[in-house]
């Protein structure tokens, strides 16, 4: 159930400064993975399971409270799928304040993440955006933002020291001329899984390092009849994702900052490169049969089934992966995307700041959604560590993964955060969406035809990016 | 000829509550439609706010757009093997069943019963049965069965046969439909006509050629309307089996649309596409109506 | 007309009775066997499917019989999808819609064919322009509409285009039907001193019911089986509708194959039921205004 919404992005990120942050607060996060319990206020372990809410930092309710009005809230989401540990964070939150709050009902409309991207849409035209809503980081949430649908967050963040929950920078890819619009889900890079017994199968020892040992590995695999990489590509975002990290090993952070900047074109020779690779690896037959088909879930299921050997995905997907059958017996291991012809620092990731709760500035009831809001992402990591979602969060996590029963699969991946050394964006959320449109397209295609002229692809990303250009 | 006279006010009594409806909900939107497709907007930000550019979306849109001429032409494709295919196939099952069978109702409702589906349903079902033989799509595992592994294929993520494999799902669920109308249509005719017929040494087939055919073009009329609209307005069920891909392959205007208008985020241009496409099924009902009523001239 | 439709008997069955053609009738029949296997067979599949597991599913043999029937999947649709709700939220929506849309088309297509006045033709070519226009080119407009009237994510939101979309095709076929009405009967009436609304109720009403019920049918498939207003109109848990609940059923049991399948059946399973029970008036009142038109 993961989102578009996931791949945000930033075009400040892909500067090196702002990178810079993301790497701190990873670094962040790792330390207060390691030092484990030294908390302010809560503890930790299991918060799922325990009482109400009331041990939680109180929010300052007492307005709703007092007055007693009855009040509906309508929180419109992207959890709709009940055996995602995010599905029972909100509903035990949700249920919680409601009990504390009995004047407040929290109305919840679970959306998947298409349906709920559409209706946000023809909502904010016509001003009719719920209470709570979700978006997406920069380039994403900018026309909303734009048309003043969103009430600034900068007071509310700081109530409760809410904002001393979140990795320092990370709250900047939702940052407007100095306000705070939204408060992310995750922070996340993306990375490849695989199959340990279908690797050992091929007799391959290790993960691959470099691209041709990728290519060499999909080649083995695929003789053994066994898919080396799943993927959702209906969704074609995912194809892009993984394209971008391509990219990132060939040209370095910042490429679409740069083509923004008049630096470089899409005919720069390391996006042609970029797309070669991409093309090889499909003619390698990396991909599984009729994977433009698969919707995301489908594609991902595959990997969980343990039909496929390899899957490149945010590390969003480790806690779904973690609870799957094919993660039995520590069967599954993370590696980083490797280089590409020699090139690139496996240690900068495709970054991917989570899609975020924003406040409807016309809202009916502002002072007690935003009440409900900053006590929701105030015990949002604690439920969400209870019930083993906590990898790639936005917030700094209290606690000890391993005593609360994280596989080392999770806790290699949290390793990971520690070694990221900047990295950049997925494109829809650096370029405009006519753009990126035009893009996922083209990226797609190649899904299909491997044979296209990579420099017909570069043409074909040059024009659509002039033609959208304001 | 009309025998009621009746007042102003009882005319507007019956015909205005339909009509203010109808109006305000299809005509005022579309209006509104063709409004926005000059301005280039995102839908999100108040119209008030987005430029007006007059008619450029419609002029980016014939000349500079890759996608939209290709999708056209598939819209077409999708109308032509409905009319093709699908209606001839229909008034022959039609006029076959009235011959042959007696328990008429047992056959036609059960060819009838895939247009009562939802998309969804339909489209999740096909789906399956379209998957690789290795994901247990039906058709790949029968091909494979009897020795044409040669002719399996990856029907929705071959660009070259996806949009034919969505036009087959189409083809099959409103078969029933058109065959439904047809075999009504049939029915209705009276039998002392062919009795007549019988009688001047016109009987079976022929008796089809002479009576049944001519009899029938204004039902034939009927289904050819429905399916051509049908087939322009098609969306739901390329979005639930392909969303228009892989890269386009399966794009028709009514997608393109959608695409311009939400995903794009270019509002305008997307009304522009939609406002050609109102005009499209208008141009095209006008002229259906135009040659049958010619045909009917013809044989009546 | 509604002596001529009348299925069983039909004459030129009788014909072929006398000159069997054994070749021919054998072919003829192949067809008929080959169209019901291809236009069942895969909702057959889909009951088959939704009582397996997810092993027997993906193992890809397809037209093997689950090893035990897996009625769990039928729990978890029904515990997880809140199915009921929907149901009733979608036959609610339905209903009203049809009540609506015959009250309101009878009546103009009453006012087109029988009343004597300059402008009904023109009317009756405004309702036919309206049954080319796709409703998703609508949406936005209408959002915006109604957010000013303030009757989003409310079913009066949804029943209110629904009914709109759907008038067209009504009075087409209704007053396909009318103009059939030998127009004796109103002067017959009009001697007897009836009013106009008296002439409606009394005497077209009752003898158009196989328009009628072409129409409640027509209206019923497509009202059930819409999503996209659906899905955009609606927010309230408490209001969303069956077609809505079987799109999020998939994406929430995204790994479950066989509880989709089984919410799959269970949301085809009222119409099918009402198919049914209904498939002769269906059949016979199907065209029965179209086929004058």
């Amino acid at each position: 159930m993961k989102p578009v919404d996931n791949l945000k992005g930033v075009n400040e990120l892909t500067n090196g400064k702002k990178v810079l942050g993301v790497v701190t607060a990873a670094g962040l996060l790792a330390a207060s993975l390691s030092a484990c319990g030294s908390s302010d206020n809560n503890n930790n372990k299991n918060a799922s399971g325990s009482e109400p809410a009331s041990s939680a930092p109180a929010s300052s309710a007492a307005a709703s409270q007092s007055s007693g009005e009855k009040v509906t809230i309508t929180f419109q989401n992207i959890y709709p799928d009940s055996s995602d540990p995010k599905y029972q964070m909100l509903h035990k939150i949700v249920s919680d304040y409601e009990t504390a709050h009995p004047n407040v009902h929290i109305e919840l409309d679970s959306l998947n993440t298409d349906q709920q991207k559409l209706k946000l849409k023809t909502q904010a035209a016509s001003k009719e955006v719920p209470d709570i809503t979700i978006v997406n980081p920069k380039a994403q949430m900018q026309p909303f933002v734009d048309a003043d649908l969103f009430a600034p967050l900068n007071d509310m963040v700081q109530q409760n020291g809410l904002a001393d929950t979140f990795q320092t920078g990370i709250l900047d890819p939702y940052t407007f001329n100095g306000n705070l619009y939204a408060l992310p889900d995750g922070n996340n890079i993306a990375i490849l899984y695989y199959n340990k017994e279908l690797f050992q199968q091929a007799g391959i020892a290790n993960p691959p390092s470099t691209f041709e040992e990728l290519i060499a590995d999909v080649k083995t695999l695929k003789a053994k009849g066994i898919t080396p990489l799943a993927i959702g590509e209906k969704d074609s975002w995912t194809g892009s994702f993984l394209f971008m990290n391509i990219l990132l090993r060939t040209y370095g952070p910042g490429f679409l900052q740069d083509v923004t900047d008049g630096k470089t074109t899409f005919e720069d020779p390391a996006f042609l490169e970029a797309v070669q690779a991409f093309e090889d690896l499909v003619k390698a037959g990396a991909f599984q049969d009729g994977a433009t088909s698969f919707d995301y879930n489908a594609g991902e299921n595959l990997f969980k089934t343990g039909k496929s050997a390899m899957y490149f995905m945010g590390s969003w997907a480790t806690g779904g992966i973690e609870t799957s059958d094919v993660s039995k017996d520590a069967n599954v291991g993370v590696f980083k995307f490797p280089t590409v012809n020699g090139k690139g620092d496996p240690n900068q990731y495709m970054l991917a700041p989570g899609s975020a709760f924003a406040v409807s500035k016309n809202s009916k009831h502002l002072t007690e959604t935003l009440d409900f809001l900053n006590y929701f992402m105030l015990n949002y990591p604690k439920e969400l560590f209870g019930l083993k979602g906590a990898v790639g969060l936005a917030q700094k996590v209290e606690g000890d993964f391993k005593a609360a029963g994280y596989s080392d699969m999770s806790i290699t991946v949290m390793d990971l955060f520690t070694s990221v050394n900047g990295g950049d964006l997925s494109f829809d959320n650096t370029m405009n969406p006519a753009t990126s449109q035009v893009h996922l397209s083209s990226i797609q295609n190649l899904f299909v035809k491997p044979d296209t002229d990579p420099s017909a692809v570069a043409k074909e990303h040059q024009q659509a990016y002039e033609d959208n250009k304001q | 000829m009309k025998v009621l006279k009746v007042s102003n006010w009882t005319i507007a009594a019956f015909v205005l509550p339909c009509l203010i409806i109808y109006i305000g909900l299809v005509f005022v939107p579309i209006g509104v439609s063709a409004y926005t497709s000059l301005f280039q907007w995102n839908g999100i930000v108040p119209l008030g706010m987005a430029k007006y550019i007059g008619f450029d979306n419609y002029h980016r849109m014939f000349t500079g757009d890759s996608v939209f001429w290709p999708a056209v032409r598939r819209t077409f494709l999708l109308a032509g093997f409905s009319m093709l295919i699908q209606l001839p196939l229909a008034l022959l099952v039609a006029i076959l069943i009235g011959r042959y069978t007696r328990k008429a109702n047992f056959l036609v409702s059960s060819y009838f019963l895939p247009v009562i589906l939802s998309v969804v349903v339909i489209g999740q079902l096909w789906k399956t049965i379209y998957n690789p033989a290795s994901q247990g799509g039906m058709i790949n595992q029968i091909l494979d069965k009897v020795g044409l592994h040669s002719w399996t294929h990856n029907w929705l993520t071959d660009p070259k046969v996806a949009i034919y494999a969505v036009i087959v799902v189409g083809l099959w669920q409103y078969l029933g439909y058109h065959l439904l109308i047809q075999f009504t249509g049939i029915q209705n005719i009276p039998a002392d006509i062919y009795e007549a017929a019988k009688i001047d040494g016109a009987d079976g087939f022929k008796a089809d050629r002479y009576i049944t055919l001519p009899m029938i073009v204004p039902i034939f009329k009927i289904s050819f309307v429905l399916s051509f609209i049908g087939s322009l307005q098609s969306f739901d069920l390329i979005m639930v089996m392909t969303g228009g891909g892989p890269a386009h392959a399966t794009d028709v205007v009514a997608m393109h649309m959608y695409n311009m208008s939400f995903l794009s985020q270019k509002y305008g241009y997307g009304s522009a596409v939609g406002t050609f496409l109102v005009a499209m099924c208008l141009i095209v009902t006008v002229l259906i109506n135009f040659i049958f009523n010619r045909l009917e001239k013809r044989y009546s | 007309m509604n002596r001529s439709v009348s299925l069983p008997s039909a004459k030129p069955a009788a014909q072929a009775a006398k000159r069997p053609l054994p070749i021919v009738k054998t072919l003829v029949f192949t067809l008929f066997g080959i169209l019901l296997v291809t236009q069942l067979y895969p909702l057959l599949w889909l009951l088959i499917y939704s009582l397996k597991t997810n092993e027997e599913i993906l193992s890809g043999s397809f037209f093997a019989l689950p090893k035990a029937v897996q009625w769990v999947n039928y729990k978890s649709a029904f515990g997880g999808g809140k199915y009921w709700d929907y149901l009733t939220n979608s036959l609610l929506v339905t209903t009203i819609t049809m009540v609506c849309v015959i009250v309101l088309a009878s009546l103009a297509a009453f006012a087109i064919t029988r009343f004597r006045w300059k402008y009904s033709q023109y009317v009756m070519l405004l309702f036919l322009l309206g049954m080319m226009i796709p409703l998703q080119a609508t949406l936005l407009p209408i959002m915006v509409m109604f957010s000013h009237l303030d009757i989003l994510n409310t079913r009066l939101s949804l029943i209110l285009p629904y009914i709109a979309f759907q008038t067209p095709i009504a009075v087409f076929i209704m007053s396909g039907f009318m103009k059939t009405i030998p127009t004796e009967i109103e002067e017959s009436a009009i001697i007897d001193g009836a009013g106009v609304l008296r002439i409606f109720r009394s005497i077209v009403l009752p003898v158009s019911v196989p328009p009628i019920m072409t129409v409640c049918i027509l209206t019923f498939i497509n009202i059930w089986n819409e999503y996209v207003l659906a899905a955009t109109f609606i927010s309230k848990e408490s209001l969303k509708t069956l077609p809505f609940g079987v799109n999020s059923f998939v994406s929430q049991f995204s790994v479950n194959y066989g509880a989709i399948g089984a919410f799959l059946v269970l949301g085809a399973l009222p119409v099918i039921l009402i198919y049914f029970l209904l498939a002769e008036k269906i059949t016979k009142g199907m065209v029965a205004g179209a086929v004058k038109g």
